[in-house]
């Protein structure tokens, strides 16, 4: 039986997800966060591994075949037994076929035969290929901005989009666990968002590059490299 | 069958008092974890963290007053009263000390983020603390009737 008081003090020692996102700087740095992850039993931590790495654009080689990455989250969903989870790492798959369907039809790519991807709307993509949402408005009301966003060859503001909508799904599925196990995943996934969302800040990341550059730069004039100061 | 019966109501006059000690031990150890938690990431306010992880305690508290209430002796005519009111404001006393430790945790969870609501954020667990002295005051007012 689940404890739903698992992971009090590892919880209560995280900065509150929401803070990811306003803070300048980022409060918890992936090396912090595994150090608290230590605190889980090892059962928990090769469960959170396992959803990782099935999610993590990261853990995929660049050219993963489509049978490859289902067969990857199926051996993820057989290794999950918590509901929420499985559910989770579901939610995602659904997300990203309908937007690899979105892509593959903005290429002029004609209705794969059968199935396409994995989730709940696999066969339901190819039946409703010529639907400018493929039918799915009602349970994705997004999928008509992405349309929009992919159209204009927008590809960050894409990505900030459906970044969003991950966000939100794992922020619902946060309101019903506090201090157990699943509210441990479901902070390091949204820790895994916020850092997409910060790589993809192009600006701040040139304006924090040319800060970096300036300080570290800021005594080399100073400096004579035949051993004496100017 | 008199020993069953008595026996049954040396039950409920200890039962306050060791469903309580349960309560709070177990209230305490969860907003404590929640403590301890919140100190690895906060610089201040130690005190109030663990001031709000003792909130729990109060039940073992209304659990001996209880027992101390109900100890008296135990006959045949009033052992059932004994342990129907013994066991139920223990269970009630045990509900309220896991839930109020629970609320404790995420008041300190919520505090550490936003002190500014600290004390709107331990009504949750001052309500829960009301319900225990409901169970605890009409366990009194009803232990008056046992002869």
């Amino acid at each position: 039986m689940p404890n739903p008081d698992a992971y009090i003090a590892l919880i209560s020692s995280l900065p509150g997800s929401e803070r990811l996102f306003v803070a300048k700087q980022p409060p918890l740095s992936r090396l912090r966060l595994d150090r608290r992850l230590t605190a889980l039993t090892p059962e928990d931590a090769r469960v959170l591994k396992v959803l990782e790495h099935a999610l993590n654009w990261g853990d995929y080689d660049i050219g993963v075949t489509d049978a490859q990455a289902i067969g990857r989250c199926n051996e993820a969903l057989h290794d999950i037994s918590q509901p929420t989870l499985r559910k989770m790492l579901i939610e995602r798959m659904d997300l990203r076929t309908v937007v690899a369907a979105l892509r593959l039809r903005k290429r002029g790519v004609s209705p794969p035969a059968g199935s396409f991807g994995m989730g709940r709307w696999a066969r339901h993509i190819p039946a409703n290929w010529n639907d400018p949402s493929f039918r799915l408005e009602g349970p994705m009301p997004w999928i008509k901005e992405a349309q929009q966003l992919l159209d204009a060859a927008d590809p960050l503001g894409l990505e900030r989009l459906l970044l969003s909508v991950s966000h939100k799904q794992l922020k619902r599925h946060a309101a019903r666990h506090y201090f157990d196990f699943e509210a441990v995943v479901i902070y390091v996934l949204i820790w895994n968002i916020f850092d997409r969302w910060a790589q993809s800040n192009a600006q701040e990341a040139a304006k924090r590059f040319e800060h970096l550059a300036q300080q570290a730069m800021a005594n080399v004039a100073d400096i004579d490299f035949d051993g004496a100061n100017a | 069958m008199n020993e069953l019966v008595l026996t049954l109501g040396w039950l409920g006059i200890y039962a306050p008092m060791a469903l309580g000690a349960a309560a709070s031990a177990i209230g305490c150890s969860i907003a404590g974890m929640a403590s301890i938690g919140a100190m690895t990431e906060t610089e201040g306010g130690y005190g109030r963290f663990v001031g709000v992880s003792a909130f729990p305690s109060t039940m073992v508290i209304y659990g001996i007053v209880i027992m101390f209430t109900l100890n008296r002796e135990v006959t045949p005519e009033n052992a059932g009263g004994l342990f129907g009111i013994g066991i139920l404001s223990g269970i009630a006393l045990m509900y309220c000390g896991i839930w109020q430790g629970r609320a404790c945790a995420a008041a300190i969870n919520a505090t550490k983020e936003k002190p500014e609501i600290f004390g709107l954020s331990l009504a949750p667990a001052a309500i829960i603390e009301g319900f225990g002295v409901f169970a605890f005051v009409f366990a009194l007012v009803i232990s008056a009737g046992i002869s």
